[in-house]
């Protein structure tokens, strides 16, 4: 082959794996919402760099879970939420659905959270805020320019990438930070290990599986176009992971080293300002602002979708009020529900985000069985049944989840 | 003990089996049903038992209602031989799938299903797709309809029932309930495109596999432009070229536009010459030029013809009624000189010849000239066609209002 035709071909490669790209990206960057922001910081203020290890099998795991659903997306061309309910029947379903119903909620409250703990850093209060950002976001929808909107927020993505200058700013000890990432530390008591899974539970969030598999199909993605998707799937993760490292280690470089401690994401955005310069302060705060912007669009219009999916009332941004109900009504309350939250003084806003995180916990293991059962059917997948290697990776996890979230229920109870 | 004449399916599902003799043979796992009835008939039972999953024939089977519960005897094990083309599963195939409700005209999920017993046969009547049916699946209709009673509320109940219920794929297992999706033909293209619209990919390419063409042609004409896409590159190519084929040639340029160019020109080299030719014509034009939104359907004739000749011609072409209206009437060396209008060569003598009644003052535009400018004339002349000509003044095709609507829309919700 003439170095031409070989440029060419790299060339024509690359077209088809940019048309494709967007999926997998997407995702990732929806995964670093509030409640990951969050998660990360206070895992690296509070344990500083001993936690970063977790992230690699996180990163596998994420892998292997997102692949399932592509490749659920690509053969069947079926949401998830249609899966679910085609295969394991209405008790099942509405088990997973009250489940995510509630934990979305929740989670929308923790990113209205964001937007006014973040716009509190520029000075802005909440009563000013957190309503004009629940107005314009369910305007996006209702008035029905939310897919340019996610377009855009694709874009601001790119402000996660802003954690990296915070952390750059503190001046971690990269020596330290590498020798945590490849020597994991265990540590057997209960604050060690809920973090653990939180951590893992933040970065696989059950809705993300959902909303994964359906961004495949919107894409309308084939078999042939497989080994994009997949590299698309693995961009997506490792973004995921990478800002994560990244927020742990501005946190555990400053906030840890010099003792102090955080509950949420706008905490650690604050308590940079002394250690890090006030510039490192409100870079930390801009990204938060974007990521639970970003997350308070998605989130509430694609919990109502999947719901509606599942139960069989009509759903979509293009259907009108009057042709879809059901999924406005739906919408509109998970909107007003979780900004409303916000909005009362002195809120529990740790305590409620705690709580999503546990919902989450415990769906998530019942999401994956289910997505399990289903890839392994010859019914759904004809040949493209999971391989043994998936298999195994899919089935420890899920026993390792159960069991880790078996200890938590037992050592919470005494 | 009371004789039973209606009942759901989610019923009796699950609820144990009895032999004659009182002793249990084993849960009610699912019903088969044979298609070559009026409506589906029960046939068969799928029963698990201690000895694994068993299908017997369902004339021995006996339903009662006791102290409101179902019970289920079955007095003979005879076992039932299947038969993969005319057999469905209630379970495995309906429940919980989605089916197209012909009435109402959309896509809805099954929650339950409504049998009824007509003399000792069985019969599926009716798909529930209320909420009713989908809290009685979890078994708390019942209670909470009791107490929502008082307060005057009522849980919304809807039935379909099944001669108004199409089936869609079976997934991987591929049977379906009828051969053909027949039914489907008789409901308008934009609403069989909005129904189509919801379904999943596989789905939509064997709907529309399985429809006549002209019409599978006129419902993708009104699909989404995501969803054209997506129909064209998923279906055999051979296929998608014929639909192409039957489409009006600006609205197949339209469609192409936004494949691939390799696609593009795959589908371009599988359609027939004529057809293909025309549609690279019409894609070679920018978007903001007339050409891109002119269909070269048009109808034109020599100005000797006769009215007889004409009306002759007319009745072999069979245009469709949105050209029928303009004729034009183009001289030997291509350009157009004049219109007829349709009531001009209905009320003439059949020997008259065109250029006694044809209207020489026309009105046209150039292929490159801007659609803004296009939209002005048809608005101030009130028109409903203008013939379009190249540089040479040669005629090559018409733009109808429709089209002019159709580009104005697609605009508005491409800003939105």
């Amino acid at each position: 082959m003439t170095t031409k035709a070989k440029k060419s071909r790299f060339l024509r490669n690359l077209m088809i794996f940019l048309a494709i790209l967007g999926p997998g990206i997407i995702t990732g960057s929806v995964d670093n919402d509030v409640g990951g922001i969050t998660t990360y910081s206070v895992a690296g203020a509070r344990y500083g760099y001993e936690l970063l290890w977790v992230l690699i099998p996180a990163f596998i795991v994420l892998l292997i879970v997102q692949e399932m659903n592509a490749r659920m997306g690509i053969v069947t061309g079926k949401g998830l939420a249609d899966l679910i309910r085609e295969n394991a029947g209405v008790k099942v379903t509405f088990f997973i659905f009250v489940g995510l119903l509630l934990a979305d909620i929740l989670n929308t409250t923790t990113e209205f959270a964001g937007v006014a703990g973040s716009m509190q850093i520029f000075g802005v209060s909440k009563y000013i805020s957190v309503p004009l950002v629940a107005i314009a976001v369910w305007a996006l929808v209702v008035k029905g320019t939310y897919r340019v909107a996610e377009k855009i927020f694709l874009v601001f993505s790119v402000a996660l990438l802003s954690y990296i200058v915070s952390a750059m700013m503190g001046h971690p000890n990269w020596g330290e930070v590498g020798n945590a990432l490849i020597k994991p530390h265990m540590q057997f008591d209960f604050e060690y290990i809920t973090m653990i899974i939180t951590i893992i539970g933040t970065t696989i969030a059950p809705w993300m599986q959902f909303y994964m598999q359906s961004a495949v199909i919107e894409k309308g993605l084939k078999l042939k176009d497989y080994k994009y998707t997949l590299l698309d799937v693995f961009i997506g993760c490792a973004t995921t992971v990478v800002v994560a490292f990244f927020i742990m280690v501005a946190c555990a470089s400053t906030l840890h080293t010099n003792g102090v401690q955080i509950n949420d994401a706008k905490d650690a955005a604050q308590a940079l300002k002394p250690f890090a310069g006030e510039l490192a302060s409100q870079v930390f705060a801009f990204g938060l602002f974007v990521a639970s912007i970003f997350a308070a669009v998605i989130l509430p219009v694609a919990t109502a979708f999947y719901v509606c999916e599942a139960f069989g009332f009509e759903a979509g941004i293009d259907k009108t009020w009057k042709e879809a109900p059901q999924f406005y009504w739906l919408y509109t309350a998970i909107i007003a529900i979780g900004a409303g939250i916000i909005l009362i003084p002195n809120a529990p806003l740790v305590k409620i985000s705690l709580l999503s995180q546990e919902i989450n916990g415990i769906l998530l293991p019942a999401v994956l069985i289910c997505m399990m059962l289903i890839i392994n059917k010859k019914d759904v997948m004809g040949e493209y049944i999971n391989k043994r290697f998936t298999n195994i990776i899919g089935w420890t996890t899920i026993t390792i989840l159960v069991s880790l979230s078996m200890i938590l229920l037992v050592t919470s109870l005494f | 003990m009371a004789l039973v004449s209606t009942f759901y399916f989610s019923r009796i599902i699950g609820n144990k089996v009895y032999a004659q003799s009182g002793g249990t043979i084993g849960k009610l796992k699912d019903l088969i049903a044979d298609v070559d009835f009026v409506r589906p008939k029960i046939v068969a039972v799928m029963l698990s038992t201690s000895k694994g999953v068993i299908t017997v024939d369902f004339s021995c089977f006996t339903i009662e209602k006791i102290k409101g519960q179902y019970r289920l005897e079955c007095s003979e094990l005879n076992e039932y031989k299947q038969d993969e083309k005319k057999n469905f599963y209630l379970t495995k195939n309906i429940l919980d799938m989605q089916i197209i409700d012909m009435d109402g005209r959309k896509l809805v999920r099954v929650n339950d299903l409504k049998l009824a017993i007509l003399a000792n046969e069985t019969y599926l009547i009716a798909a529930d797709v209320g909420v009713e049916g989908l809290l009685r699946r979890l078994g708390v209709a019942k209670p909470l309809k009791e107490m929502l009673k008082p307060i005057g509320i009522a849980l919304p109940s809807h039935l379909i029932l099944w001669d108004d219920v199409e089936t869609i794929g079976f997934g991987h297992a591929g049977i379906r309930l009828s051969k053909d999706y027949s039914n489907l033909e008789k409901l308008h293209p934009s609403d069989l495109a909005d129904i189509i619209e919801d379904m999943d990919r596989d789905t939509q390419i064997a709907v529309l596999s399985s429809m006549d063409e002209e019409k599978a042609a006129d419902v993708l004409e009104e699909l989404e432009p995501g969803i054209q896409k997506s129909v064209l590159e998923n279906l055999p190519l051979d296929k998608a070229a014929d639909l192409l084929e039957k489409m009006p040639a600006d609205e197949a340029a339209d469609i192409l536009d936004e494949l691939r160019e390799d696609k593009v020109e795959e589908l371009l080299k599988e359609m027939e010459e004529e057809a293909s030719d025309d549609i690279r014509e019409l894609m070679g034009y920018s978007e903001k030029s007339v050409g891109s939104i002119m269909t070269t359907d048009y109808i034109s004739f020599n100005e000797n013809e006769t009215v007889e000749h004409t009306i002759k011609e007319l009745r072999r072409l069979k245009p469709e009624s949105d050209t029928i209206y303009y004729l034009y009437i183009v001289n030997s060396f291509g350009k157009l000189v004049a219109t007829v209008s349709l009531r001009d060569i209905v009320v003439s003598e059949p020997e008259t010849k065109l250029n006694q009644i044809m209207n020489s003052k026309i009105l046209y535009v150039l292929d490159e000239d801007n659609i803004e400018s296009l939209n002005e004339i048809i608005t101030k002349y009130s028109l409903l066609a203008i013939p379009v000509v190249n540089s040479e003044e040669e005629m090559i095709g018409v733009v109808i209002i429709n089209d002019v609507v159709h580009n104005l829309l697609k605009n508005r919700r491409k800003r939105t």
